[in-house]
């Protein structure tokens, strides 16, 4: 059942990773769960037994991630879907040869981890026989990709970055107390996911549109070799809204909202949650009829929203230490430490310490990341200064340490990923105050029009994986602002063209307001969920032309139910045009 | 999406003349379509009417035919080691898939991307909910066959086509209401039994790896299409297995599983049948290591029990008499083996197949493959298959194939995809058939006439026919010996054609959940020559260190 199970298993998996929770202890051995003890001593069973063979792993870890996972998929009003799951996910790694070079090394990294389902229950010898079994197929696979890598090596030219495969770090140990599940009404979450999903009934040119309710409860189990015992746990509960719709020419339009938090008692008023799903269908709506933005280029001002979103994918993407090494990777920051890449007053920091940011949850908060490191607040650019990256165990250059950002989904291989984004400025107005700079930056350049993005999807606004994301800007919702006073015209299509890096140094001023963005990033370790964090911005410059995509007609019949009534009537009633 | 993409285009710019002579044809009328009060029937009926009577794109030709099959699907899937559970899975949901041809049952546009357009569906039953994925979904299958249609042009000009056959064949409408289904066990008694059944692998603490395994579906479908067909049909499949694996001392893989697919829950294993069936397995493994590798080269007389047997007929009959049409341009009758065997001899002449999707049991034991209506909406039909040896007939859907016009209820689809002929219960009759010991002792008597110590009988196989429990069987006492390692070589049809030598008057009856529910039933054969060869499978190396300790299965308790 490929189809099925695809876009089933895709919106199930949309969130994954187990970032951790505040209130823990190191409590001794003794008071671990059953399955952190089962995990410890086949671990250290593993360890001396494989000690006497050639070669001998000098590194072995386990991380073991337990998620309970609902899912109650809806659409027009209706349930589509209902998934329940139980599972326990082991990730085995092993190490071969030495810290200098090892199995991962290169290509050979993503072959360095091996995956197999656990008992659910707690039985210690069932448990220990499955991490058994997988140990020594992950051993046997390290000192396959061992020899490859040392063949490798000996016949090619030697590398630009010759750091070590691993670091050496600190064992960390912490147990965290037994966390409650999220506690929900189901009956009552499927009421309530029916009524989010009729809102977009109301407006008949949204085609596909979808609400998804997922909470999650998942503790991650980590031993390691070096001593690392840890676990962690962090519940999720996310409300996803997507609609699309065609405009007449087939161009595809999408929007959607994330909702995250950590409880139930956190996330956003059915109130809040219902003017936004409305927000983003009467959005659609607009789009629709909005005509196709012509080439372009002059200053734009980018919501704080938009903003983040635009830090994440072009600055953040580009600052994950991995990027620094691969031989296919632009290494667009590698050679540029102690050097100005941005604005002096900016500066761009990633925290996945920080909870929440002005009261608003953070969905990139865990304590320790993937690789069992301890997360760090990094200060990546400092006053425009690119100052480091961020790190997993795998050193680059000049940075020989984790800095607590090894983050996978679970089943693939860590490595540096960002969690809380945040760009701060010290240079801005209030952001009442940005659209009059717009309109000055405007008639200085004598331009006819500047732009307003008020929303950018990057890779990481859409929740699903395996979908090329990384990098991707995509501009949804951008306005033209006219310097006589007419009123703003939206304009669809839109695409941001040049390197969008060459932008960033055309950023004037910002706003005051820190706007956050929650939602998923996917990367080549998998989804992992994240936040970015900015101040509203003024750019002297943006270059757009029309995007080149979509020609797919508008479906043919409207909508069931409305082809007696006016639907004319109706989308001039959802569209007062203008804002 | 994106080769219809560049199609819309062209049909922006050109608005393809080729088609505009059919524009002028009156909108179908529609028949008179009952929904038996069903919710989802009603909301099918309505939304395939509306396409019926106004879709149609600009100028292009309008649909000739559209049918909507709502599948339900409620799917429970567990397994546990070694006494604890492992998996735990619920999926509930439905899905829609929608075809819509163009053109004419002669040449229409059910090719390439013109095959349809699957979409989700919602479970609960809100009439405009429901109806408005039917609509995307047959805008989606509409446009598509627009694709389809030219595409098909364009691929006819480049290919000689010999026959003269039609695309889709018309047939009778048909209407066949049954009750939807409900799962009817106890889930967590169920996975209790998964638990005490997987214990049992304890006892033999040298397998590396076991599990017990199980998956019940309830599979309801709902199918409407503009000939005026409606139908509603629920069936369940409820698997239970259990299985294990090991390595000899020279690495060698030793796999064995044994499992039930049954169509009523009360049809599932008893718990005392289980623990039986498990023991009895488990107890193979530490004979399998101790076997004796099979000698190098073996030609000679083979006794199949009817158990390996279904299996051997499942992949060396079954895709073979699948009339599935080959690609445009290819003039075979089908893309199986059996292509140009029609009214040749494929089997002894003892030998009568019949496909009966009308059979619901055999000997009392239910049958997986039973129903009444195809997934085309064609009435399921028996057929006989092959008639004394002689290919007779071949299973077909709607979409024919040379000398056989119409579908004999035999298109079928598991969950969404596009329906194919499929068999339903395929079994194997022969005349004349002797008891199983009769068999065995001809066995020896062969091998006794060719001077060998010993013959072969093949108890029961795995993936691609290798044999799992294979013994020798000596001449001098009948004792046998189990023996491991070994691959048939030249197992084929004409092997079947030619090689048999006698069967037996029993029946085993395999009932399988994949590809879809289905069964095989058959008897124990006897070959008079067949090769059997030691397996040069790479043997991976034996874990690196001991497995870590076992408790026992009373002290796990």
């Amino acid at each position: 059942m490929p189809f099925f199970k695809s876009l089933f298993a895709r919106l199930f998996l949309c969130v994954l990773a187990a970032p951790a929770l505040l209130g823990q202890s190191a409590t001794p051995g003794a008071t671990d769960p059953v399955l952190l003890k089962t995990m410890q001593q086949e671990l250290d069973r593993a360890m001396s037994s494989l000690s006497k063979a050639d070669p001998a792993p000098y590194f072995i870890s386990y991380s073991v991630s337990e998620e309970f996972g609902t899912v109650i998929m809806g659409s027009s009003g209706a349930l589509v879907a209902n998934i329940k799951r139980h599972d326990r996910n082991a990730d085995i790694s092993v190490r071969v040869g030495n810290r200098d070079l090892d199995n991962t090394h290169g290509e050979n990294r993503f072959n360095a981890i091996t995956s197999a389902s656990l008992p659910l229950d707690d039985k210690p010898d069932a448990i220990a026989r499955v991490l058994w079994l997988n140990t020594d197929r992950m051993y046997k696979k390290a000192t396959q990709g061992y020899l490859e890598v040392k063949t490798d090596t000996k016949v090619r030219a030697e590398e630009e970055d010759s750091s070590p495969d691993f670091s050496v770090e600190k064992p960390q140990t912490a147990i965290a107390k037994d966390t409650a599940a999220p506690k929900f009404n189901r009956q009552e979450w499927e009421d309530r996911v029916r009524r989010y999903s009729s809102i977009f009934s109301k407006y008949p040119d949204i085609e596909n549109s979808m609400v998804v309710l997922l909470v999650q409860d998942s503790t991650r189990y980590f031993v390691s070799s070096e001593g690392a015992r840890l676990v962690d746990s962090k519940p999720l509960i996310r409300v996803l809204a997507l609609g699309n719709a065609r405009s007449a020419d087939g161009m595809e339009l999408a929007r959607s909202e994330t909702f995250d938090a950590s409880s139930f008692d956190k996330l956003e008023s059915e109130q809040v949650i219902t003017a936004k799903i409305e927000k983003i269908a009467q959005d659609l709506q607009k789009l629709k009829k909005a005509p196709v933005v012509e080439p372009f280029n002059g200053p734009a001002l980018l919501s704080g929203r938009a903003a983040a979103v635009f830090f994440h994918e072009v600055v953040g993407h580009r600052l994950e230490g991995q990027r620094q090494r691969g031989e296919n990777e632009g290494q667009t920051f590698t050679k540029m430490v102690g050097q100005p890449v941005l604005p002096k007053f900016l500066s761009v920091e990633d925290d996945p310490t920080l909870p929440s940011l002005d009261g608003v949850e953070l969905s990139g908060n865990y304590n320790y990341d993937e690789e069992g490191e301890k997360a760090q607040r990094v200060d990546l650019i400092d006053k425009g200064i690119l100052k480091q990256f961020l790190m997993s165990r795998m050193p680059v250059k000049g940075f020989m340490q984790s800095n607590g950002h090894g983050r996978a989904q679970s089943g693939l291989m860590p490595v540096g990923r960002q969690g809380n984004l945040i760009v701060r400025s010290s240079k801005s107005v209030p952001d009442a105050q940005l659209r009059q700079e717009l309109i000055n930056e405007i008639k200085k350049q004598k331009k006819p029009f500047g732009l307003y993005f008020e929303d950018i999807a990057g890779g990481f606004t859409l929740t699903m994986r395996n979908m090329p994301q990384a990098f991707q800007v995509k501009p949804l919702m951008v306005w033209k602002i006219y310097p006589d006073g007419r009123p703003d015209e939206l304009v669809r299509g839109v695409d941001i063209i040049g390197t969008p890096l060459n932008a960033l140094n055309r950023i004037l001023l910002t706003g005051q307001k820190t706007e956050v963005f929650n939602g998923e990033c996917g990367a080549e370790s998998g989804s992992v969920p994240v936040a970015a964090a900015a101040p509203a911005m003024l750019f002297s410059e943006i270059e757009v032309q029309k995007v080149s995509q979509g020609h797919e007609r508008p479906p043919v019949l409207p909508p069931p139910g409305v082809e007696n009534s006016n639907v004319a009537t109706q989308q001039q009633n959802a569209n007062p045009g203008g804002r | 999406m994106r080769r219809f993409t560049s199609f819309a285009l062209i049909l922006l710019a050109v608005s393809v003349p080729t088609f505009a002579d059919d524009n002028a044809a009156p909108a179908p009328t529609s028949i008179s379509m009952n929904d038996h009060g069903d919710p989802v029937l009603k909301a099918m009926i309505a939304e395939l009417k509306r396409s019926q009577e106004k879709l149609q794109l600009g100028q292009l030709q309008r649909p000739y035919y559209i049918d909507y099959q709502v599948t339900e699907l409620q799917d429970y899937t567990a397994d546990a080691t070694l006494g604890a559970l492992r998996t735990d899975q619920a999926n509930i949901g439905r899905l829609v898939r929608v075809v819509v041809r163009i053109g004419d049952y002669k040449q229409d546009s059910y090719f390439g991307e013109g095959m349809g357009a699957v979409e989700v569906m919602p479970t609960d039953n809100q009439e405009l909910a429901l109806r408005r994925q039917l609509w995307l979904a047959t805008d989606k299958a509409y446009k598509s066959a627009l694709t389809g249609f030219t595409e098909k042009q364009a691929a006819l000009k480049n290919v000689e086509t010999e026959t003269d056959l039609a695309d889709f064949a018309q047939e009778k409408p048909a209407q066949s209401l049954s009750e939807p289904t409900k799962l009817g066990a106890d889930l967590d008694k169920w996975k209790q039994a998964l638990r005490s059944t997987s214990n049992l692998f304890r006892n033999d603490p040298a397998l590396e790896s076991s599990n017990a395994y199980m998956n019940f579906r309830v599979l309801n479908r709902y199918f409407v299409n503009t000939e005026g067909t409606v139908t509603r049909s629920g069936r369940s499949v409820y698997t239970y297995l259990f299985s294990g694996a090991a390595q000899a001392d020279d690495g060698m893989w030793i796999e064995r599983s044994h499992g039930w697919v049954v169509t009523r829950p009360e049809e599932l294993p008893k718990a005392d049948e289980i623990q039986s069936e498990a023991k009895k397995l488990i107890s193979t493994f530490s004979a399998l290591k101790k076997a004796p590798l099979v000698e190098d080269q073996y030609r000679g007389p083979v006794l199949f029990s009817a158990d390996a047997a279904t299996s051997l007929f499942e992949r060396l009959i079954v895709p073979n008499i699948l009339g599935i049409r080959p690609d445009l341009g290819n003039p075979a009758r089908t893309n199986g083996e059996f292509a140009s065997y029609y009214k040749n001899r494929v089997l002894p002449e003892d030998f009568t197949v019949v496909d009966d999707p009308k059979a619901k049991e055999i000997d009392h034991q239910a049958l997986a493959g039973n129903y009444e209506v195809d997934d085309e909406g064609v009435e399921a039909q028996t057929v006989t298959v092959i008639d004394k040896g002689v290919l007779a007939n071949y299973l077909l859907g709607r979409t024919p194939i040379r000398d056989f016009p119409h579908s004999n209820g035999h298109g079928r689809t598991a969950l969404a995809g596009s329906p194919r002929p499929q068999i339903s219960n395929l079994i194997f009759k022969v005349a004349n058939g002797v008891p199983f010991e009769e068999l065995k002792k001809k066995l020896i008597q062969m091998c006794k006439d060719q001077g060998r110590p010993y013959g072969y009988y093949v108890e029961t196989t795995g993936p691609q026919l290798s044999p799992r429990l294979l013994w020798r069987v000596y001449v001098n006492d009948g004792h046998m010996e189990l023996v491991r390692g070994a691959v048939f070589k030249q197992l084929d049809t004409r092997a079947l054609r030619s090689d048999i030598v006698a069967a037996g008057n029993d029946n085993y009856v395999y009932n399988r959940a994949e590809p879809l529910p289905s069964a095989i039933v058959a008897p124990s054969l006897l070959f008079g020559e067949l090769e059997i060869q030691r397996a040069n499978r790479t043997r991976e190396k034996l874990p690196t260190y001991p497995a870590p300790e076992l408790s026992s299965v009373t002290a796990s308790k």
